[in-house]
């Protein structure tokens, strides 16, 4: 379990983040939702360790980790534009970890790894040879050999388009559920949010707007913020898709009633 | 769209390929031909007669080792100072710092680098006296490798800063969180990336050091290198035209070898996708270390150049100390050294005129036009080989080209002369920031209507103003403190103040010296300062549109 405690944190008398408390369970996926500005990033990097808080106390599994160096956490990220070594092919990134940690990973382990994300047919591959997706796949592949204690992900998703999001929005999940891991993501996307995790941490100016499951934030929002901003988006791109497939919702519909009929049937 | 004519691009590409014709490749022919010609036709004879002549090719070794140790020496000093501006938590104010103190040797002609050693740490030199006893001999190999390191630490500390800002601070953090021991981090995201720029500074300082002549001809003493032994053959006691002319070409080789391999070394720079800033890990000790290094280098520098601001102001160094204007109210009342430092002006103020007209007109045709590839190609092969000659190559050129022309002697000259050598720096500067700009501009343009010469005035000039700025600063100061290839082709009537200096060192007039670098220094300053706040204008006057 994860708990930070009292966290504060600001740049050239800037508050980015005040008085932060939150606990995360073990195992769980987290959004942490919010536009550009709200002090989500410095979140992120507090729990990773590459920011020192002001005050406040950070607890991992009970234990107070806010003076622990970033290396000794054994939590681990992927960035947002990937940050693979330009240098190595597909698999020396993979195995990169593996130099100073040997074991860390079986050589089984790694082969499954490989399986799971699909990258078994471009582990040669120079990395400008990759298309996003793929990028994507092998910096959480690199990350996962290392087994962290806390999977960190940083925006990834909003590089990618459509159909290829939806295939890596598995993987994570995936991973999430077979490593039993706890996994932080931090997004901007209400959709990515709401769709990919078992809670949603709203932050707004540097405060928590809420923070409870996607269902609790859809039917009831704690303020006029995650109302306005992240309710609106999400009504917003469902009338177009209404619009989109009205034709398609209409013989939907009826179906819909045929099911609401069965569910009266069997009650 | 192939139907556009483009005229006026051509015309303005004729232009430019006209001026290098005449004024770059039929003097380095004529170079070539002087070389190898001989009573009765061509021969080898002259070439013979150097290479077996003693002295050369002693001096021409010993060039290409002092040229050496210099780059390696620069290119270390210069990285403790990039890696304590992007690596380090000193202070803002003291990388600022290291920023401005960095560069100030380049507002100086390096003929004044060689005196202000002299006068620092010769026999009576102020660091000297501070010491109460000489630290070395100056004179040879010590002075040229202290000349030769203030030199060219700017330009070393320019490019691996440069590099260094560009680099994916992120992947450190990679590294760190996948294991790895501080010296494979530092190894794999801080000195792997730079390798390639790391190779180029020492090839860019190699090849200034070669190709230097101020030092030399201040500080060089007995320790003669191939650029004394040129200025010697051609301007020397018994000139010899014909063996200046091989000495030239043979300086020509390790140049061109030098600029090959920079073009070779290109492609292991690595390029990021992205540039990421991130929070550097705290280290005290770290910072207090490159700090106390960064400051030592620096002192060591502004120490040196120290003597500049002294010797001038007191009676007579160093037996009468007392402080006296004497020396350099007798310059400005000295109405021929007025007469150069006028000349000075008006030739830096035409060099970077004719010079930004020259690199805007060859960048407009060969980052914004449909002129063939290979026509661009010839461009890009103009900058490559500007680039490769070195100054005194150059001005030797001229002087066979132009000796006996209505050329010879006039300010037009020079100001040519400065604007073909100092072409490859800017140009490529001009054609970046062009290229980055978005293509389809001269298109929607004409077809709202406009001309062609009205898109570039009302649209890309304005927003390549503050490039055109820093290239006009960069001719500017060039012409200003430039000595190797104007000393062959200036004449009594033409002479500015870095001939000058020369001469006045023929009749040890060290005050006069000092003041006239003075003056180039404060000149150079106040240019700096006023191109730097014409460029603030600009971007405060952006931000307001915005």
């Amino acid at each position: 379990m994860l708990e930070l405690k009292q966290i504060k944190k600001s740049y050239d008398g800037v508050t980015i983040l005040n008085n932060m408390n939150l606990k995360i369970e073990e195992g769980e996926i987290v959004s942490i939702l919010g536009p550009s500005g709200c002090g989500k990033t410095t979140l992120l990097n507090l729990i990773l360790g590459i920011t020192d808080a002001d005050s406040g106390e950070i607890y991992f599994n009970g234990q107070n980790i806010t003076d622990v160096p970033m290396e000794a956490r054994g939590f681990n990220i992927v960035f947002q534009d990937y940050a693979l070594f330009p240098n190595l092919n597909v698999y020396k990134n993979i195995t990169y970890g593996l130099r100073n940690k040997p074991g860390i990973s079986t050589s089984q382990e790694v082969e499954e790894l490989i399986g799971l994300l699909g990258l078994r047919e471009h582990l040669s591959k120079r990395i400008d040879q990759l298309s996003g997706g793929q990028k994507q796949r092998v910096a959480l592949a690199r990350t996962m050999v290392m087994k962290p204690k806390i999977l960190l992900l940083d925006e990834p998703l909003s590089a990618l388009d459509g159909v290829i999001k939806e295939s890596i929005k598995e993987k994570i999940k995936e991973i999430a559920r077979e490593f039993k891991l706890t996994t932080i993501i931090v997004t901007h996307d209400p959709e990515e949010a709401l769709t990919l995790s078992d809670k949603v941490l709203i932050v707004n100016q540097g405060s928590i707007a809420q923070f409870g499951t996607p269902d609790e934030i859809i039917s009831s929002p704690a303020d006029s913020f995650v109302r306005e901003f992240i309710l609106n988006q999400l009504e917003i791109k469902r009338n177009h898709i209404f619009t989109l497939f009205r034709g398609e919702m209409e013989s939907g519909l009826s179906s819909n009633k045929d099911a609401d009929r069965i569910v009266k049937q069997a009650v | 769209m192939k139907n556009i004519k483009e005229k006026e691009l051509k015309g303005i590409y004729a232009l430019v390929i006209g001026l290098f014709l005449v004024f770059l490749l039929v003097p380095i022919l004529l170079l070539l031909g002087k070389s190898f010609e001989c009573e009765g036709g061509l021969g080898l004879s002259h070439y013979v007669d150097v290479l077996t002549g003693k002295g050369f090719l002693a001096a021409f070794g010993r060039s290409l080792w002092i040229a050496s140790v210099s780059a390696v020496l620069t290119t270390f000093l210069a990285f403790i100072l990039a890696y304590t501006i992007h690596y380090t938590n000193v202070p803002k104010g003291f990388k600022k710092f290291i920023r401005l103190a960095a560069v100030v040797p380049m507002l100086l002609p390096t003929i004044t680098y060689g005196f202000a050693i002299i006068y620092s740490f010769g026999k009576q030199g102020l660091l000297t006296r501070l010491f109460g006893r000489q630290l070395f001999d100056i004179y040879g190999m010590n002075g040229l490798l202290i000349g030769y390191v203030i030199y060219t630490l700017p330009i070393s500390f320019m490019l691996l800063s440069n590099t260094m800002s560009f680099i994916d601070k992120k992947f450190m953090i990679v590294s760190r969180i996948m294991g790895d021991k501080p010296l494979t981090t530092f190894f794999g995201t801080v000195i792997r990336p730079l390798a390639g720029t790391l190779a180029a500074s020492f090839v860019q300082c190699f090849f200034l050091c070669f190709t230097d002549f101020g030092i030399p001809a201040s500080v060089g003493g007995r320790y003669e290198v191939a650029a004394a032994v040129l200025y010697n053959e051609m301007l020397g006691s018994v000139p010899d035209f014909h063996r200046g002319a091989v000495v030239a070409m043979c300086m020509l080789i390790p140049s061109v070898l030098s600029i090959a391999l920079l073009r070779y070394l290109e492609k292991y720079n690595i390029r990021y996708s992205r540039i990421s800033e991130i929070e550097r890990k705290k280290g005290p000790a770290r910072d207090f270390c490159f700090g106390l290094l960064s400051g030592t280098i620096l002192t060591g520098v502004l120490c040196i150049f120290a003597v500049l601001f002294i010797v001038p102001v007191v009676q007579e160094w160093p037996y009468q100390m007392h402080l006296t204007f004497r020396h350099i109210s007798s310059v400005f009342a000295d109405s021929r050294l007025v007469e150069v430092y006028k000349n000075s002006i008006l030739v830096a103020v035409l060099t970077a005129f004719l010079g930004t007209l020259t690199v805007y007109g060859a960048a407009l045709a060969s980052a914004r036009s449909r002129l063939p590839e290979a026509w661009k190609a010839v461009i890009d092969a103009i900058a490559l080989v500007t680039n490769t000659i070195p100054g005194m190559v150059i001005g030797i050129a001229f002087l066979f080209a132009f000796s006996g022309t209505p050329l010879q002697n006039t300010f037009l000259i020079i100001i040519i002369c400065n604007v073909v050598h100092f072409f490859s720096t800017p140009y490529l500067m001009m054609k970046g920031a062009l290229s980055k700009m978005n293509a389809s501009w001269e298109t929607t343009a004409r077809l709202m209507g406009d001309t062609w010469f009205r898109t570039i005035a009302c649209v890309v000039t304005p927003n390549a103003m503050s490039t055109l700025l820093e290239v006009f600063s960069y001719y500017f100061v060039n012409a200003m403190v430039t000595v190797s290839a104007v000393i062959f082709i200036a004449g009594a009537r033409t002479m500015v103040i870095t001939t000058k200096i020369k001469e006045l060192q023929y009749y040890t007039k060290f005050n006069e010296i000092f003041v006239l670098s003075l003056l180039i220094l404060a000149t150079n300053l106040a240019a700096k300062a006023l191109f730097g706040y014409l460029a603030s204008c600009r971007e405060r006057k952006n931000k307001e549109q915005k």
